[in-house]
């Protein structure tokens, strides 16, 4: 069984649809890429999952359909999403950015938890009573990661966490999303446009166009293919 | 000295009325980025509420609690019934309902309770005065360094200071302040970490609300008695002082409040031949439009520092 599967799934923004008739799985342990271009649709996946705008078709994640479940359902059913952009809380310090990642968490290891985050991620510790606004943009990256972790989710949406980072950065963070994927345990469904670094990462890969999904394999079945080399990897 | 102590702790008593509306402003605009226009409309009504139930015999230790419960259930109706549905549509829409609500709260008030002072003997009311919270006899002050505080000025002033630090807690301590923080530093990201925004924000304007009725019926306390236009100038005077504090700083705002109780108060009393009653208004703005151009996130508003 899959961990996360979508079948027939339409979203959009009013009457602008943007998904048509979406299928994608997400099996336990894998890391997904998502890879296409701009206003190809993965963004609204991502919010589609997380239950941010109206979506039909069938979502279903660890058996249970999900489809019109209230975002606060999903995260407590074990879906974190760090979306584009910084996923954090600007004016709150870090430590209450780690707090809210556990917003619906009732038990009482959320201290361990964010101990445990601040070990894979010392700067965050450092920094803890900072304002999260004034971290740099590799480090507000990790908190939003960190942040999504808090709420111990078994799937992990991370929409273009590279956008706007020095390579050197965007290196780093990806081998941090490895580490909790092989580590952890944690399964991975990740947007990029920076389709290379994802590629090495990637157990599976969609291409998606216009709300569609046009191919799918494995990293290598893909490169392999000379019109979509060409097209996403660039060379 | 003694008249100058007494004038500045009068201006805090006033004050604390201007911080609790200016606190109920900035809880709302925090949310939402909303200005309700109708903060001091839906004061009135609840102080209206415990006018009326004096009349019924209750005593105002616990017509308080139902006028703050009735300001309350007003402002969350308010949010999911009138703000919700227009919200997502455009900043302009919401501002134009509580435009229309303070209309409709003033026009409901006008019906029921009419629109003379009350207590009113002519209307039969049973009540001479609107019952204060703090003891207000005229024998009811205390001498310092020769000055004569009434007991209700200092009561008042205590009781800002208590629910702005109660104010504090709930912010700071507890989830459902972490969860405001969070709706008020973004929206989105409160939804992806499983925050119930909508409820957030219901509950954001009940307690404003709630917090507004107290300001309104303490209002009403030191003025002996309700009617339509209580709320005008008090609106007036919170909105500034919550602009002054910086709009989005829940201790800006009451100490803006009460800077501008204390201002209004000390101007009306010593500049009466030049200034007088009805020009202290404008030496309060005066002094705001120049701290603004000063400072224009306010004394306390956080400038928004954000790296890319």
């Amino acid at each position: 069984m899959s961990l996360l599967e979508l079948s027939g799934v339409r979203a959009g923004y009013g009457q602008v649809n943007v998904l048509h008739d979406l299928a994608l799985t997400v099996d336990q342990g894998e890391i997904v890429v998502m890879l296409g271009a701009n206003g190809a649709g993965k963004t609204t996946t991502m919010r589609a999952i997380s239950g941010m705008i109206g979506r039909t078709g069938r979502i279903v994640f660890e058996g249970n359909d999900i489809t019109r479940a209230a975002p606060d359902a999903i995260v407590e059913a074990g879906i974190a999403q760090v979306p584009q952009g910084r996923g954090t809380f600007p004016e709150l310090s870090v430590f209450d950015n780690l707090r809210l990642g556990a917003y619906t968490r009732r038990d009482a290891d959320v201290a361990k938890d964010m101990d445990r985050w601040f070990g894979v991620f010392p700067r965050l510790q450092e920094r803890r009573t900072q304002r999260a606004g004034s971290l740099s943009g590799g480090e507000q990256q990790m908190l939003a990661i960190a942040r999504a972790l808090m709420s111990r989710p078994r799937l992990l949406l991370c929409d273009e966490p590279s956008l706007g980072l020095a390579p050197i950065i965007t290196q780093e963070l990806f081998a941090v999303i490895q580490r909790l994927n092989t580590d952890e345990g944690v399964s991975v469904l990740l947007v990029e446009q920076n389709a290379n670094l994802a590629m090495h990462l990637a157990s599976r890969v969609y291409l998606l166009e216009t709300g569609r999904i046009v191919a799918t394999g494995s990293a290598a079945e893909l490169s392999a293919d000379d019109s979509i080399r060409k097209a996403y990897l660039g060379f | 000295m003694d008249l100058f102590l007494q004038r500045v702790v009068d201006g805090l008593a006033q004050g604390s009325v201007y911080a609790l509306i200016a606190l109920g402003l900035v809880i709302i605009y925090r949310g939402t980025g909303h200005l309700n226009f109708a903060q001091g409309e839906m004061a009135l009504f609840a102080t209206y509420c415990v006018y009326q139930l004096g009349e019924w015999g209750l005593s105002i230790y616990i017509s308080v609690w139902i006028g703050m419960a009735i300001g309350f259930a007003v402002g969350a109706a308010t949010e999911r019934l009138l703000v919700r549905p227009v919200a997502k549509k455009s900043p302009f829409a919401v501002f134009i309902v509580t435009i229309g609500l303070f209309q409709f709260l003033n026009w409901l008030d006008g019906a029921i309770w009419g629109d003379q002072l009350l207590p009113n003997s002519g209307v039969g009311s049973e009540q001479s005065q609107f019952p204060s919270l703090f003891p207000d006899k005229d024998t009811d002050f205390i001498t310092i360094f020769g000055a004569n505080i009434r007991i209700q000025w200092i009561g008042v002033f205590a009781l800002v200071l208590l629910v702005t630090g109660l104010l504090f807690l709930l912010f700071n301590k507890t989830r459902f302040g972490l969860a405001m923080r969070a709706v008020a530093s973004s929206p989105d990201s409160s939804q992806l970490v499983g925050i119930r925004t909508n409820r957030v924000l219901m509950m954001s304007w009940g307690l404003a609300a709630a917090i507004g009725a107290l300001g309104g019926i303490v209002f009403a306390g030191l003025n002996n008695s309700v009617s339509l236009g209580l709320m005008f100038t008090v609106f007036i005077y919170g909105s500034a002082a919550a602009t002054l504090g910086g709009f989005d700083s829940p201790g800006g705002a009451v100490l803006a409040g009460l800077t501008i109780g204390v201002i209004e108060n000390l101007v009306a009393g010593y500049a009466q031949e030049w200034v007088g009653q009805s020009l202290k208004l404008g030496v309060a703005f005066l002094v705001i439009l120049i701290v603004l151009m000063v400072k224009p996130s306010g004394l306390f508003g956080t400038q928004k520092v954000e790296r890319v």
